[in-house]
């Protein structure tokens, strides 16, 4: 009697203790996302999965604060202090500087994710009024006298800074690495753009809703979203014959996660990306998927396109970030030039 | 055939100029179409313009001068940095058998940097540049005042640094807040300041206030900032209530009670004391010469200080008692060598003042509810205001301790004023003194009345 008393105490307390480790450790959580320009609607989206899923395993209330801008300038403000639990920025380069002169995570950061911390990439193509009333085809066509091209500042954008890898790339295949003749194809680029915003959301406001411009050199992924949102009836999309593959990267800022304890939710977090729903999400908001499965399943949703790597074509960020968007580099060369 | 016909026709019969005006209406609509793009390119670039001018005001300095002074503050108001000051030009007007000598001087000159940090840290520093203001190894007097406070709470408070100690009621009235050109007699008992550090704070919605802090400790009246003559160190307190505080009787809520006090080891000379002319009217033997009297500080000092004010309406009064107790030994030579005395100073003074003019007295600064303005309606605020007061050094001080024939056992003085306060940063002061000197006995040949007019012009910003 004494035992079965035991045992049906010891059973119920079990369940008490069940039911209530939830609710005596479920928190509210908030972290805070410092992204690139075009990432907002992706990450609304995701923001909304991911909280969900980690509701349902850990009982924690998680919200995600976004803060977008363009990735040079994100960066800049970790640096100076903004406490992002994440970065999730246009290009490897830019979370160098935060491991480098913020000293916030380690150098080696890159290896933490699968795919060098990049879950999906996107490349650049040209966004047109519909019709394509200037018949711009290829790179050639934006440096024709009179046509005028839309693209954001490389000195403060990522995107920008893929948009004129890009075109650099393009122009040492046409000139066969002549770099005379590719800096003049540059400058005469860079001479047809009227507005330099800061971040590439900027510039598609600037061509989608102000009406400015005749090509807007876009991430793949915002010209599809221009045509989503504004109808097919007013843009339409160009592939033009080489582009580059852009390889948004991702990590946990150390420092602030581990200040903060946020450390498990964080890494959860962007490991969430590279799952098949993760993949899924990106996939719908035009960024092009890592998971095979999704790849092949979205895969006529991209445009072909040849692409070059910034590896393959420029050695890499470490050399191409000074050499050409440095203080006094190669596009501070091309723009004083062009005044 | 006949559609053809008529098709031909048409073209042959079509005028030349419509051509040219569908060429004409083809070139300008290209041309609107430039200029449209060319005003959308202005828009957009001035769009951008004035976000990236917001974006800058976030971080942008603010930078204020105005009736609070000169302040520049960080966006984010973690770091404000204040710009103050003032100068007190007096003039010094005897009559009777002064031997003091008419003058004008600048009795201060005083820049102040302040500012506080992250919302809790202040700082402050003020120098005085004025007429007579020296250095010596103890105190470097250009340096009034040169310290941090973090604060807490309300309730606690703690400052480092060089500071008023927490002692003299009249002491602890900002300079440019004085009812008479020179303080009263209890403030010459009382510390100046001196260097170390504080608790403090308010209790009980400002009910109470409180000081207590550890000191370098200096004579009487004096300031130090550095002290190598021992490791003692003296201990300085205050409370400080407004008891009718919260009371519906608004008589009462201006009356402000208090006691200070100070416990320490003091092994320095004496300071002497003053009359309110600044002629030198007691001092404590001294000499370098072995052979001669020398008085020094040999021990325990004390010091207490009950104090109150009380304002209401137009009306302030305010009065305080001081006595200084210092263990003293004749160190030097000649008569009482090795002399050791307890000798106790005492003084206290009652001051009055009255707004003729009907502004709200107060212990703080006063505004001129009517700023003097040429050519205008206001005179400014015109205060009267009144004292009497006493300095009593002990009886025993003489004749080992101190030269009857040279220092005064008691002084008595009262005093007429008038303060004309044009706005909050000018104010013209006017006052008699008169104050009686008595000998401790006939060998006395020092003066044995001062009477002098002094006037000051004062300008703090």
């Amino acid at each position: 009697m004494k035992r079965s008393l035991l045992r049906l105490f010891v059973a119920w307390i079990g369940l008490l203790a069940l039911l209530l480790v939830p609710l005596v450790e479920a928190k509210d959580i908030t972290l805070l996302n410092v992204s690139y320009d075009p990432t907002r609607e992706l990450y609304v989206d995701f923001n909304a999965a991911f909280a969900k899923h980690w509701k349902e395993k850990t009982g924690d209330t998680l919200t995600i604060q976004q803060s977008h801008g363009g990735s040079g300038k994100q960066a800049r403000a970790v640096i100076d202090g903004l406490s992002a639990d994440v970065v999730t920025l246009a290009l490897a380069y830019d979370i160098d500087a935060i491991a480098e002169k913020g000293r916030l995570l380690p150098k080696d950061w890159q290896q933490r994710l699968p795919h060098n911390s990049s879950p999906y990439t996107s490349t650049i193509v040209f966004l047109v009024r519909k019709g394509n009333p200037k018949a711009v085809r290829d790179w050639d066509d934006l440096v024709k006298p009179g046509l005028s091209v839309i693209t954001p500042n490389p000195k403060t954008s990522g995107g920008a800074r893929w948009n004129y890898l890009a075109a650099w790339a393009f122009a040492e295949q046409k000139f066969s690495n002549d770099e005379a003749k590719i800096r003049d194809f540059l400058a005469k680029l860079f001479k047809n753009v009227p507005v330099l915003d800061t971040g590439a959301r900027g510039s598609t406001t600037t061509f989608v809703q102000r009406g400015i411009g005749d090509v807007f050199i876009s991430w793949e992924n915002e010209a599809f979203l221009a045509i989503k949102e504004y109808g097919a009836d007013k843009f339409e999309i160009v592939a033009p014959s080489l582009s580059i593959l852009a390889e948004p990267p991702v990590t946990w800022v150390d420092r602030v996660v581990k200040k903060r304890g946020t450390e498990t939710v964080t890494k959860a977090y962007l490991e969430y990306l590279y799952t098949p729903e993760g993949q899924e999400i990106a996939a719908r908001n035009f960024y092009r998927p890592r998971l095979p499965e999704v790849a092949k399943k979205h895969e006529n949703q991209f445009t072909k396109l040849k692409l070059v790597t910034i590896d393959e074509a420029f050695g890499g960020w470490q050399k191409a970030q000074p050499l050409h968007f440095g203080e006094g580099g190669v596009f501070d060369q091309i723009s004083r030039a062009n005044r | 055939m006949v559609v053809l016909a008529v098709a031909a026709t048409q073209t042959l019969l079509r005028p030349a100029w419509a051509d040219e005006t569908a060429d004409e209406i083809s070139s300008l609509k290209k041309q609107i179409e430039a200029l449209d793009q060319k005003v959308r390119i202005l828009e957009r670039k001035q769009e951008l313009e004035q976000e990236a001018t917001a974006e800058r005001a976030k971080t942008a300095p603010l930078v204020s001068a105005g009736v609070s002074g000169f302040s520049i503050s960080s966006a984010d108001t973690n770091f404000v940095l204040r710009l103050r000051g003032g100068l007190q030009a007096d003039g010094r007007f005897y009559a009777g058998e002064s031997t003091a000598k008419d003058t004008f001087l600048l009795r201060r000159v005083r820049p102040i940097i302040e500012g506080t940090v992250y919302g809790k840290f202040d700082y402050r520093l003020m120098f005085d540049f004025a007429s007579g203001v020296s250095l010596s190894a103890a105190n470097n007097s250009s340096i009034l005042d040169a310290y941090g406070d973090l604060r807490l709470y309300p309730e606690f408070n703690i400052r480092v640094g060089k500071f008023k100690a927490p002692v003299g009621l009249e002491r602890l009235q900002s300079w440019n807040n004085l009812l008479f050109i020179e303080r009263g007699f209890p403030t010459q008992l009382l510390p100046n300041r001196d260097a170390g550090i504080m608790l403090h704070g308010a209790l009980f919605d400002g009910l109470f206030n409180y000081q207590a802090g550890a000191f370098n400790g200096t004579p009487d009246g004096g300031s130090s900032d550095f002290d190598t003559s021992d490791s003692d160190k003296d201990f300085a307190a205050r409370l400080f209530t407004l008891p009718f505080k919260q009371s519906s009787a608004s008589a009462l809520r201006g009356l402000g009670l208090g006691i200070a006090g100070t416990l320490g080891e003091q092994d320095r000379t004496p300071r002497a004391y003053t009359t309110h002319g600044s002629q030198r009217f007691f001092g404590y033997r001294s000499s370098t010469d072995a052979t001669k009297p020398n008085s020094l500080g040999d021990g325990t000092q004390w010091r207490l200080s009950p104090q109150a004010y009380w304002y209401w309406g137009p009306f302030g009064l305010l009065g305080e008692y001081a006595i200084s107790s210092q263990e003293t030994r004749q160190a030097g030579g000649g008569a009482g060598a090795g002399s050791r005395a307890t000798l106790q100073n005492t003084a206290w003074q009652v001051e009055a003042s009255y707004f003729l003019s009907g502004e709200q007295n107060s212990y703080k600064a006063v505004s001129p509810r009517r700023p003097f303005t040429i050519g205008g309606a206001g005179w400014g605020a015109l205060e009267f205001t009144a004292r009497v007061g006493e300095l009593d050094p002990d009886d025993d001080a003489f004749p080992v301790f101190a030269d009857p024939t040279t220092s005064a056992a008691k002084a008595f003085s009262w005093g007429l004023g008038f303060n004309w306060h044009l706005n909050r940063f000018f104010k013209l002061t006017f006052n008699y003194e008169n104050t009686d000197l008595r000998g401790f006995d006939n060998r006395y040949t020092g003066i044995e009345r001062e009477d002098v007019f002094l006037t000051r012009l004062q300008v703090t910003y």
